[in-house]
């Protein structure tokens, strides 16, 4: 077969035949996955929503319709006898180091911080992707540098606190220690530190209004 | 025409990453781990075969004059599927590739094959070089990863075999992919000279 000449009949049919074919193509496989992907989706929620209230704890629970508010979801989550147990909240912050950070975060009723889950982010594999496990660890798990590694990004700070489980958002500043917070940045990822902090912050506000950190932003001021 | 031979090819002699040099940014971003690097590797190979196999059916009916929009218009189709297959199907690949995956539709190796070979050879040929490509491709940012991992991180696939104090940070970040990038290459080349 001789190859269809350049004309401008030839040229715009064939590009549009492609383009329909393929939106159809298209249009036919997202009908397919839309199904899966959804489940997928609602799969994570609640298994994030069991792993931020109850942790490692073996309670029976109910969980109520999620109320969505001003950006944020709320899964409020009660014990068999219809006690609060805490509040699971969905918050995002647009500024993380790669895009949007969505974590949710599990607050109890007096506002001390459950369990956190990463649910989507954008950030570096190997240093703002940590963010799902460094939040959660034991200032005493930090390790000591090598040489080389300082020699290349400057000397290790203070061994401090980055163990954000049990602190409460309205007592604690939970703000960079750089900034004069009470939490560690992850090594070479400040701008995803602070991202996942205001989005933990917005979680603690958009439940009780107010919190420790506002202070020092000079966002808002608590009287 | 050699299939064999045109696979070989693609993993040796015109390997895309250590002597056509094509697709850096894919390259130099996704290889932070072994498994990072895999992935990309498979999804690209995947993407490559199908349109290599598409351009090269419709090479006959697509008038040069329009052939880069549809080389483009059927390579973003089959990037899209395989980003909503993914998400469907195997939900831990995605989240870990999950940015990187619209990364290949501008992935200059599968437009250059397409413009290269697809466009010239017929459909077998053309797979057998999606594959060869596919292949050399994926092997040179496994072992990106591999390298990147093991000094940045001290693991290999995920399993830490250095302790955690002998990290050296840099070679997670940008600077460690062109630094080990440059060294591979200059491995390979050595080693191809010698041959030679």
């Amino acid at each position: 077969m001789k190859k269809l000449e350049s004309n401008i009949a030839n040229m715009a049919i064939v590009l549009t035949l492609i383009a329909v074919v393929a939106g159809g193509l298209l249009a036919w496989v997202n009908n397919v996955t839309a199904g899966p992907i959804e489940q997928i989706n609602s799969q994570a929620i609640e298994n994030g929503i069991k792993s931020v209230i109850l942790g490692d704890r073996e309670i029976e629970f109910t969980v109520e319709a999620p109320v969505e508010k001003d950006g944020f979801v709320f899964h409020a989550v009660n014990d068999m006898s219809g006690n609060l147990l805490g509040t699971a909240v969905e918050s995002t912050d647009k500024n993380g180091f790669g895009g949007a950070l969505k974590i949710m975060v599990g607050l109890d009723p007096e506002g001390v911080i459950l369990g956190y889950e990463v649910l989507e982010h954008s950030e570096t594999p190997g240093l703002g992707a940590q963010a799902n496990d460094w939040f959660r660890q034991k200032s005493g798990e930090v390790q000591e540098q090598s040489t080389v590694t300082t020699v290349l990004l400057g000397a290790p700070g203070k061994p401090g606190n980055h163990n954000i489980i049990g602190m409460n958002p309205g007592d604690d500043m939970m703000i960079v220690s750089k900034d004069g917070g009470d939490v560690d940045a992850i090594t070479a990822s400040t701008i995803t530190s602070k991202a996942f902090l205001r989005a933990v912050n917005a979680a603690y506000k958009a439940v009780f209004g107010y919190t420790a950190a506002d202070a020092v932003s000079g966002a808002s001021s608590q009287n | 025409m050699n299939y064999f031979k045109t696979i070989i090819n693609g993993i040796v002699k015109e390997n895309p990453t250590f002597v056509l040099l094509l697709g850096m940014c894919p390259t130099l971003a996704t290889t932070t781990s072994a498994v990072n690097g895999l992935g990309m590797g498979v999804a690209t190979m995947f993407v490559l075969i199908c349109s290599n196999t598409f351009i090269s059916l419709l090479k006959n009916v697509i008038p040069d004059g329009v052939r880069i929009p549809c080389y483009i218009v059927v390579i973003a189709s089959f990037v899209t599927l395989l980003q909503m297959l993914m998400q469907a199907y195997v939900p831990d690949l995605y989240k870990t590739l999950g940015i990187f995956i619209p990364l290949i539709v501008v992935n200059c190796i599968i437009l250059g094959r397409a413009e290269a070979f697809a466009a010239k050879n017929n459909v077998l040929a053309s797979i057998c070089d999606g594959i060869g490509i596919g292949i050399g491709f994926t092997v040179a940012l496994t072992l990106l990863g591999f390298v990147r991992e093991l000094l940045g991180n001290g693991a290999v696939f995920g399993y830490r075999v250095f302790p955690e104090s002998m990290n050296m940070l840099v070679f997670v970040l940008a600077p460690g992919a062109f630094i080990t990038l440059g060294l591979l290459m200059a491995i390979v080349n050595s080693v191809k000279n010698r041959k030679a």
